[in-house]
This record gives C-alpha cells, structure tokens and sequence, in this order.
C-alpha cells in the first residue's frame, strides 16, 4: 500500500503581530511550522504504516523554498519525500497545486490512500484533499480525527454535529484531518541529521522534482490572485445589555449563537 | 386603502421571473433540522448585491427529501428562481449524490458564480464542484466585491482566524465558486410579498461510497489545552453557583476556566487560571461570568474574538474589555441564559 501525505508549512502565528490600526503586519519571528492539520496526517499515515505496513510518501501543498518541512517528515518516519519546485505563489493557491500534484501521483505510479489536513492555520483553505478526490474519482472523507486501513477500506471517526461515528470508504480515497486530531511523534534526530547532511540511509529519500517537468506551462497559471489586504475594524467594546432579565438573557444567547464557532 | 387589498396588490406585483439562456448567480442550499440556515439566506442577501452590480439573476438550489416546501423562504429572501432537488436518496447529506445533481444542474445552465455556506456540507462540495467545472474556489469570504469591468468577484477571507483579511479572485476560472462565511453577511429581508414557482430537478439515485457505520461510542477527542480552546466559559469570584457556569460551559460546547478568585474558591485547578502569569487565550468566545477583571486577567484574554461579561458591579473593569456587558448578579442571570440557550 502507498499513503502519500501531503503537507505544508505556515508562519507561527506567535511570531507575528498584527496592528489593524496602522495596517501592518509586523513579522517578529520568521519561523515557519508544518500546518497543524497536516501533522495529523503524516501521524496517520505512520500509524497505518505501523499496523499495515505501507510505504509513505511525503508531497508538499505549494511551493516551497526550502525542503524543511519534507526533512523533518522524512526523519519522522516517512519512507520518501518529494520536493516539487516552482515560484512560489503570493498566496497558497489549492487549484494549481492540486493540477501539480496529480501529475506527480501519477508519475509516482498511483496510491492507495491520500492524506492531508482539513484546513491550513493561516488561510483557513481546504479544498486541496476534495480537488484531489475529484480529480482522481475517489471517495473522501473530511475532518477524520484518527483513521485505520485494512481490507481495502479506510474507516476514519468523523464529527456528526455533537457526536462522533466511524465511516468507511472503499481504497482508494482521500482523507483530510482536523488540527489536533492526533499527536506528532518526535523527529528521530540521527535520522534528521544524516538526512540534512545527505548520507546514510534516507540520503537518496529525498527527491526534487520540477514543476514544468510535471505540468504544461499553462497549467502553472495561479488560479487565486491577491488583490489587497484589509483589516478589522476597531472592536466597539462595553455594549451593555439592558431590559428584565429574560429580554437581557435572550440578547445574549443570540449574540452567543451567531459567535459559536461551526 | 385597506390592509387586505394591498395585500393583494403586492401578491399580484411579486412573482418573480427568471432570465432565459443560463447565466446568474447560484446559491446552494443548506437545510438544518428541517429549516433553511441562517447562512443560506446571508448568501442570497449578498448574491442580490452582487447580482445588482452583474445585472444578473439570483438562483437557489435545495436538495433534499421533503424539502419542496422550503423553496419560498429562498423566494422570500430574495431568489428569482428556485431549483428543487426532492428525492429520498437526498434525505441524508452525501458527497456523491449531492454532487451528481449539482454538477449535471450547473452543467446545464452554466452558472457565473455560485455560492455555498462555509459548513461541513458546503466544505465538502465546493471544491468538488469547482474541480469538476474547472472553476476557482474562494473559501470562507467575509466580504464580496466586484470587478465590472472583468465580472469577476473579489473576496475577503481570514487570515488566521480573522487577525486580518486578504482580498483575492479568481480572474481567470469559470465559474468562481466561494464558501460564505456564516455571519459574516447580513441577513436580507425577508419579503412575504415574493414568491416564484420553484422547478423541480430530476434525481438519479447515487449510491454514496462513504458509509456511515455508526456511532464511535468510546472515541473520545485529544483534549484540546485551554490556550487554544476555542469557547470559555471562565468563573470568578462573583460567579455565585459555579454548578451554573460548567452549564453554560457545556451549552456553548466549551472549556471551563477561571481567574484567581475560582482558584481561591477552590473551583478550578491552577492549569485553569486565565492571567498572564497562568494561561494566555485567544477563543472564538470567551464568557467571563462574576469576573472582575484586574489588568492580568484582561490582558489574557485580549485576543478573544468576542467577550461576553456578567458581573454585578457596573465599575468592574472587565467591562472595560467586553464586547457585550452584562451588568447583573450571574446568580440571576445565568439560569434565564441557560433557559434563553435550551439547555
């Protein structure tokens, strides 16, 4: 069996400041971390290479400058990891990657199981696991909290409003995790050593590919453009809530219902 | 004029037509509980602007089994025409099904945009849809601007979570898909006057590949830690009955917290002291009941995206941070909420 896992990186969020009312974003800490979603998949693909053996493949979701996030997957327990370089985009832009990552699964020769996160940190996306699925006609099953795979199926727990229930899809498919679903193991650090020094055995599992040897020229055009920035408005704080007790009640419970988070 | 015959003059001047030869912009439904969401109806309000500006019709699809009924509250709020999916192999929320009667309906009338809720269904079939029309994908728009002299829609989405926004189209795919974030967009008018005659589509049954085995009884999810928790329900010394607040704290689906005051009284552990020397936080809602709210409470929870407090003294500096200030004895209050919430 062949899982590949898709991953990307994000700016940790506590290295930057946000100033809406100079319309700034200050940058303190430029430290880039694998987006929280994604780690849960790589979590996964290792747990069912452990229980059913598999061979896992690291893909990256845009273009990245630098291999890190590929390296640390790689010394995580990853069999292969591909890096697919291009320009990177202003944005992360799911509807040209998920063209280039077609390619490269087929280049790869298939797979039996594609996992990848349910939404990014940053940008909030997550359309880049059902594009795939599209794309390839397989089944997908969104925001997984932990998943198994025997028998030609995968069966994954899935939120059903306040609850939970397992779900099961016929191999192969495509499944997204939620961000902080399951635990990341540690890196095995002689393992991250040799691979960033390029010897041992992992020194040939990491690879890089070109993106326009994979794609048509045309088919690299972005699919998002940016076309600005906005920012909050300033919050209009210490709104009180008068009436009887019953009136003030149920003005808060509205405003409480339409905040909930999905 | 009486009020009856001018009921009749606006039942006669309302019924809606649509435009011939495609086109228009589209509005997936999504039905809760057998009621049409609130955010199905904010994508409508903001379609009409849109379509305002495009000179083009507003359309609403609902899928669904015995759902028919429904169509004129998408007339109501403002749809010129409405598509109704009515089959029992839609009874039940499933990508293939839904997506063979969307993709062969917008296939057919060649849609200029199309919106979905940002929910777990509209998740889920966007960039399905989207995929299999070539189209763009814009997710979680807050707001919708156009571009008229290209026709195309320019977005705000959030940037982790909403510190700031990026606006971003797509210039080049047809159709321009996006997700509405719910609440980010008013609802519209609901006009009893409006009324339309909806279509009803042919369904195929599609045998869904992802089946429901049942319920993961045992599975219990990662506690998430309190810093990253995105509901609190935090208690203070004037909270009263803290029995009340783990209420509240399981109505709203979130973490119990609380200042040093509960601590004091013995409420919650010291892992749950919310101050910038205990637990810094950032949730979608925090509820500050009987908190007074000294300046390293406050500068904890700074970062909240929306504060509800509750506390009896109109002076207490946690009003000084809240969104929404309650200013009574929680002891009073919290049960009337609890009630106000259906729990």
């Amino acid at each position: 069996m062949r899982i590949i896992v898709i991953l990307g990186r994000v700016l940790d969020p506590r290295g930057i400041v946000v100033n809406p009312r100079a319309g700034r974003i200050f940058v303190n800490r430029e430290e880039y971390i694998l987006q929280p979603a994604d780690r849960c998949a790589l979590e996964a693909a290792l747990r069912i290479k452990e229980a059913a053996g598999a061979e896992v493949v690291a893909l990256p979701r845009t273009f990245l400058p630098d291999d890190d996030i590929l390296r640390q997957a790689l010394a995580i327990g990853a069999d292969r990891a591909i890096s697919i370089a291009d320009k990177p985009t202003a944005l992360p832009d799911d509807g040209l990657m998920a063209r280039v990552l077609l390619a490269a699964i087929e280049r790869l020769g298939g797979a039996d199981l594609i996992l990848t996160g349910a939404t990014t940190l940053d940008t909030g996306q997550g359309q880049l696991g059902p594009r795939l699925a599209e794309a390839l006609g397989w089944p997908q099953i969104v925001g997984a909290w932990t998943a198994e795979a025997t028998d030609g199926t995968v069966r994954a727990v899935q939120q059903n409003g306040r609850g939970f229930v397992w779900v099961e899809a016929p191999l192969p498919a495509v499944v997204t995790f939620v961000p902080g679903a399951l635990k990341l193991r540690y890196p095995d650090g002689r393992r991250l050593i040799n691979i960033y020094k390029g010897v041992g055995e992992m020194a040939a599992a990491l690879e890089r590919w070109e993106a326009k040897d994979l794609v048509a020229p045309e088919a690299l055009a972005p699919v998002l453009e940016r076309r600005g920035q906005d920012f909050p408005p300033e919050r209009e704080r210490g709104v009180r809530l008068t009436g009887s007790v019953e009136e003030i009640a149920r003005a808060a419970a509205d405003a409480l219902r339409t905040r909930l988070p999905c | 004029m009486d009020a009856s015959f001018l009921d009749l003059l606006m039942a006669q001047q309302e019924e809606v037509t649509e435009a011939e030869g495609g086109g228009g912009i589209w509005v997936v439904a999504d039905v809760v509980d057998g009621a049409i969401a609130p955010v199905t109806l904010e994508a409508i309000g903001a379609a009409r602007n849109l379509a305002s500006a495009l000179g083009a019709y507003v359309y609403a699809v609902l899928l669904g089994d015995g759902i028919s009924d429904l169509a004129a509250t998408l007339y109501q709020a403002g749809a010129d025409g409405v598509r109704v999916a009515d089959h029992p192999a839609l009874a039940s929320f499933a990508v293939e099904p839904y997506l063979e009667v969307l993709v062969n309906l917008f296939q057919a009338e060649g849609p200029e945009v199309i919106l979905f809720g940002a929910t777990p269904q509209g998740q889920e079939l966007a960039p399905r849809v989207a995929q299999r029309l070539g189209g763009g994908l814009i997710e979680h728009a807050t707001t919708m601007t156009l571009d008229e002299a290209t026709r195309t829609v320019q977005a705000a989405v959030p940037i982790y979570g909403g510190q700031y926004f990026e606006i971003v189209a797509c210039p080049q795919a047809r159709p321009q898909v996006l997700t509405v974030e719910p609440g980010a967009f008013p609802a519209p008018f609901m006009d009893p006057y409006r009324k339309g005659e909806p279509k009803h589509i042919e369904v195929t049954p599609v045998e869904p590949r992802v089946r429901v085995l049942g319920p993961a009884g045992g599975f219990t999810p990662p506690s998430v830690p309190l810093a990253q928790a995105p509901v609190i329900v935090a208690a203070g010394r004037q909270a009263g009955d803290f029995g009340l607040v783990e209420r509240l704290a399981v109505a709203l689906g979130g973490r119990v917290a609380g200042d040093r005051g509960a601590r004091d009284a013995g409420w919650i552990g010291p892992e749950q002291i919310v101050d910038v020397r205990g637990v810094t936080v950032a949730p979608q809602v925090y509820v500050a009941v009987g908190i007074r709210g000294d300046t390293f409470h406050n500068a904890a929870i700074e970062n909240s995206r929306f504060i509800l407090a509750i506390h009896p003294d109109p002076t207490a500096p946690i009003f000084r941070v809240a969104d929404l200030c309650v200013e009574a004895d929680p002891k009073e209050i919290l049960p009337a909420l609890l009630h106000a919430l259906g729990a």
